[in-house]
């Protein structure tokens, strides 16, 4: 995920010239170096690379943790795409990640635009109240708007009640629960990435926008002709995070469907991608199986940031 | 547009929608933290009924008690605050030492060995938990809190953004007059590069800990028993226990999340600093 | 791996930060929490210790498996049984899968019968009880219940807790309101059969305009389906779920209750279910004999307003789970110490007398204690007599490896009918094709 922060960012700027004098040094002193960044290859080789890799391999297994492990080639893949229940959850997780980046950007881009303002009082206050969702864990988030969002409890539906509007279930309607899941990664996601919007236009002299409006341009036309063309690095930046991040939503469609929850309902109405994966693994403890998913989830990525960096290098070349 | 058009000077002045459209958007992200607040307070007669109360109620402490009787909540939170503080320390140090070293050092395969973190990044391993789970098994990990800590304290993009700060921040001669002096490299940065980039190196760790306190997926994965559970964890617990009562989720979820959000009264505004500080300017 | 989301929220190449700042207050808080969570973590996970007699011990929660174990302590002050109430009988199984696939084993578990053939498909996990002396009172317990535990060469993997038993707990201040007899006796003659059940539920809701039954997929189907002679399998372990005209026949009635308009749509053991079992949003709730305990905790307001009356249809059999040791287990010996003595017929017939819960011993089924109980929570109801009555003439059929997830499959049809506006006509074709994906068959 974050190697598409890579693509985005400059490419880092080449190390200055060794300033420690190689002759004085011992043995200890010429190790130190790799002392220092040993401790990150160890754990990522451990922790991070060798899982990846044991992904492809387990993948071609049916791999019973406590049973048996039968080698069976691409079984799992053929299994898999003609696996009603894997492209159901393909479909949820792109109809969720749709409903959830759209907002959240709009909103994202209308909170940064004016809370550059250079004269907004309480700054401070906006910027840190937009970033409470983001310290609020993802469990609690999915409890607080499950009950917000209930049936026949729900505050939502009591308010739609008093406009005559019939209760919506959120969980076992399939609309209803995309809705639900996807107000939630946007409660959470919109101010921070209002943040990163604001970092970038903060970087747009405040001179541009003072010209502009002595020459007459309204709000809109600022916000139309300046804000935005400034920010198309960091929007293509988010829309990819979103992404890969809407790729790998798993707490929310878990904690709303409490009666079945390793589905996230009764016909798997908001089961996503990562969920599957897990409930295959973990719930039907097909290893294998999970396993392969787990590939598929990997290509979409590929693919994703292969995307991303045709389009990066597009906005470098026009610039 | 019915405002008048007001006399601009320099970004002009802000309308009152402006501060109507973010006191809303505050609201928005307030308000689901308030009424977590008021249905953990209120028996589940309140919580259920219509029109809702908006007030918090006098019952906290009859939920807390069922709280405690069905997880080891207090456990749970002591969990938690130790994997987020092992890993946010963890990350801030080790990241700060990864980075000084790419940056200010000098050694064979140094830009070989730095291009190899950047593209670890790449590697999606979330999508490996399978064999994580297998290996964290062989190791007789699941179940402990090391199988959170040990792998959480590797974060390239760490790496690679201390190495940028202190590219930024410290000058060569610096290094170059302290190793003259005859410091050694640990020395020099332990003496004089980790002070400098303190500050950064803790809004690292503060990102580090409220990630790792907040992480479901893979806790929810090794971890087995309650004494091992971290707050989320114990939420789920809470959730499942369909016994009991209406608001003992929420209580969870409640206690879960006030630490956090008084850590952010504390150092939120570092956090946004640290936000705003980012790469997408110019 | 270890975040779920987007993983490091700052961008790369920063600034300075502008103000040197001191972090003292959240340096003291790291430190702190990481000596104060040091000093609080136990070198082992507790209970279960090396002492040979005291044990871990996991089970699925309300059902409250803690009176038990409080009572077997009592008897035994020396020995500490660690308790875990992991979660529902389905995640119970699954953290012992993964444990059993590399994590901690308890010394001994519990396992929902709908669970066990998975497990029983490889015994290799677990202890055979014929090593401890299983052989002596295999005989005690109902047979076609014991059955299930064993595996192809004979090893004895669970001993049996409880058997279902099933039954119709309903309101009878709601029925009053209703104008339907709240008379147990009275009360079960309104539905000798499902049709009359179902029939019952319209009267109902036309008279209160309120829902009759919590849920058509667990109250109607799932009592229904067990009590067929044949279910998932035929007696020769064929799969025959998608041919049975048993199955077809509960399906049909589940499906018929979910558009016959009185449900409320809830389903069992979701919170808004808890929060309308306590506040009388139904009348009418399934209730085979474990249930019971789950009424009594999750609306303990409504004691003496329950009745039980007779489940339409027939004899059949719900739930019931059994005790197991993994092979890996510390304190094998203080866990078959545990078993004999709490289930024993002795033992059951004391924890049916706590929580309700049948025996799974017939030898008790006389017993007084059992045959003349009374549950003044469910207005003095004549539980024993009801459970016993309701396994009487049962045909035990087989329950085999994919028999809990074809159960799933049927019961996810019947809630999208009910509560998604799945269309009823194509329901049952749905749930076949996805038993076939769901098992590979």
């Amino acid at each position: 995920m974050s190697g598409v922060v890579v693509a985005l960012v400059p490419a880092p700027r080449a190390a200055p010239p060794a300033p420690v004098r190689r002759t004085a040094r011992g043995l200890g002193e010429r190790l130190a170096p790799y002392a220092y960044i040993a401790p990150f290859f160890v754990l990522f080789g451990i922790f991070g690379l060798f899982p990846f890799a044991f992904t492809f391999y387990v993948a071609l297994f049916d791999w019973n943790p406590i049973g048996d492990q039968v080698f069976i080639g691409v079984d799992n893949f053929t299994r898999m795409f003609a696996d009603p229940r894997f492209w159901n959850a393909a479909r949820n997780t792109v109809s969720i990640w749709f409903l959830s980046t759209v907002p959240q950007l709009s909103l994202a881009l209308v909170l940064a635009h004016v809370l550059n303002h250079a004269r907004l009082r309480f700054a401070l206050f906006f910027r840190m109240s937009v970033l409470v969702p983001y310290v609020t864990s993802v469990a609690a988030t999915a409890i607080v708007f499950a009950q917000l969002f209930d049936r026949d409890y729900g505050m939502l539906n009591w308010l739609l009640g008093l406009v005559g509007v019939a209760p919506v279930d959120f969980v076992q309607s399939t609309a209803g629960s995309h809705v639900l899941i996807a107000t939630m990664v946007t409660w959470r996601w919109f101010g921070y990435t209002t943040l990163l919007y604001l970092a970038s236009l903060q970087a747009v002299p405040l001179a541009v926008y003072e010209a502009a409006a002595i020459d007459g341009a309204g709000p809109w036309q600022r916000f139309r002709h300046i804000t935005i063309p400034s920010l198309r690095p960091v929007i293509i930046f988010t829309v990819v995070t979103s992404t890969i991040g809407g790729l790998q939503i798993f707490t929310e469609p878990l904690l709303i469907a409490t009666g079945a929850p390793l589905t996230c309902g009764a016909v798997r109405q908001c089961q996503t991608l990562t969920l599957f994966l897990y409930e295959q693994g973990f719930g039907e403890f097909e290893f294998g199986y999970g396993s392969a998913v787990g590939v598929a989830l990997f290509a979409m990525v590929v693919v994703i940031a292969a995307v991303n960096y045709l389009l990066a290098g597009r906005i470098r070349a026009d610039r | 547009m019915t405002a008048a058009a007001p006399r601009v000077r320099g970004h002009g002045r802000v309308r009152w929608w402006t501060y109507a459209l973010l006191a809303a958007a505050a609201v928005v992200c307030l308000f689901p933290l308030y009424w977590m607040f008021v249905v953990a307070t209120n028996d589940t007669a309140t919580a259920t009924r219509m029109p809702p109360a908006v007030v918090p109620g006098g019952n906290f402490l009859h939920l807390l008690g069922l709280v405690l009787d069905t997880v080891p909540f207090v456990r749970a939170l002591l969990n938690s605050l130790f994997v987020a503080a092992a890993i946010g320390a963890g990350q801030a140090v080790l990241c700060a030492v990864a980075g000084f070293a790419f940056a200010k050092l000098s050694f064979p395969g140094r830009n070989t060995l730095f291009l190899v973190v950047v593209l670890t990044m790449t590697v999606p391993t979330q999508l490996a938990v399978i064999p994580q789970y297998m290996i964290m098994s062989w190791l007789g990990w699941v179940d402990t809190l090391q199988a959170l800590v040990v792998p959480g304290l590797a974060s390239a993009f760490g790496i690679f953004w201390m190495r940028q700060h202190i590219t930024a921040t410290i000058d060569d001669e610096l290094v170059q007059a302290a190793t003259i002096d005859g410091a050694s490299t640990w020395q020099v940065f332990w003496r004089v590069a980790f002070p400098i980039v303190r500050p950064a190196a803790l809004v690292l760790g503060l990102f580090g800990f409220v990630t790792a306190w907040n992480d479901f997926l893979w806790p929810f994965i090794v971890l087995k028993t309650p004494e091992r559970y971290t707050a989320q964890i114990a939420i789920k617990a809470l959730q499942n226990s369909y016994d009991v009562d209406l608001g003992l989720a929420m209580s969870g979820s409640f206690l879960a999340t006030a630490p956090l959000v008084v850590l952010f009264v504390l150092v939120g505004r570092r956090m946004v600093a640290g936000i705003l500080d980012g790469a997408f300017k110019g | 791996m270890w975040s779920s989301g987007r993983e490091f929220p700052i961008s790369a190449c920063p600034k300075t930060l502008e103000k040197p700042v001191t972090f003292r207050v959240p340096l003291l808080l790291v430190v702190g929490a990481l000596a104060l969570s040091a000093a609080c973590t136990p070198g082992t996970g507790g209970g279960g210790g090396g002492d040979g007699r005291s044990f871990e011990f996991w089970s699925f929660a309300a059902i409250n498996q803690k009176v038990s174990v409080d009572a077997y302590h009592g008897k035994h002050p020396d020995v500490q049984v660690k308790l875990t109430e992991v979660g529902t009988s389905t995640e119970t199984a699954q953290a012992l899968t993964t444990a059993l696939a590399g994590g901690k084993v308890p010394d001994l578990v519990l396992i929902q019968g709908d669970n066990l053939p998975k497990f029983v498909q490889q015994p290799q996990n677990f202890v055979d009880l014929r090593t401890l002396g299983a052989d002596d009172v295999k005989g005690d317990y109902l047979d076609w219940v014991m059955k299930q535990s064993i595996a192809k060469d004979g090893e004895v993997l669970g001993m049996p807790t409880d058997v279902g038993g099933m039954a119709i707990a309903y309101r009878t201040d709601l029925f009053a309101a209703a104008g339907l007899p709240t008379d147990p006796a009275a009360a079960s003659a309104l539905w000798p059969s499902w049709d009359a059940f179902i029939e019952t539920g319209k009267r109902y809701k036309q008279a209160t305009g309120k829902a009759f039954l919590d849920n058509a997929a667990t109250s109607v189907f799932y009592q229904a389906v067990n009590q067929v002679s044949e279910k998932y399998y035929d007696d020769a372990r064929n799969l025959v779920y998608d041919r049975n005209p048993q199955v077809r026949a509960a399906f049909d009635l589940g499906v018929k209750a979910a558009t016959a308009g009185i449900t409320a749509g809830q389903s069992s053991f979701e919170t808004a279910w808890s929060a309308g079992l306590a506040q009388g949003q139904y009348a009418a709730v399934a209730a085979p004999s474990w249930m019971l305990n789950t009424i009594r905790s999750t609306a303990p307001d409504t004691k003496g307003k329950w009745a039980i009356a007779k489940i339409p249809g027939g004899a059949g059999n719900w739930g019931g789970s059994y005790l197991a040791i993994p092979k890996r287990a510390k304190n094998p010996q203080a866990a078959w110490d545990y078993i004999k003595e709490m289930q024993s017929p002795q033992g059951q017939l004391e924890h049916f007398t706590r929580v309700g819960a049948l025996p799974s011993t017939p030898s008790v089924y006389q017993d007084d204690k059992l045959a003349s109980s009374k549950d003044p929570f469910f207005s003095d109801a004549p539980t024993g007599k009801i459970y016993t009555d309701s396994l009487l003439g049962l045909k035990p059929f087989y329950i085999g490896p994919d028999s809990a997830t074809i159960g799933q499959e049927f019961l996810n049809a019947i809630t999208n009918v009910e509560q998604s506006g799945g269309d009823p006509a194509t329901a049952w074709d749905d749930a076949v094709r996805n038993i076939k994906t769901a098992i590979g068959g």
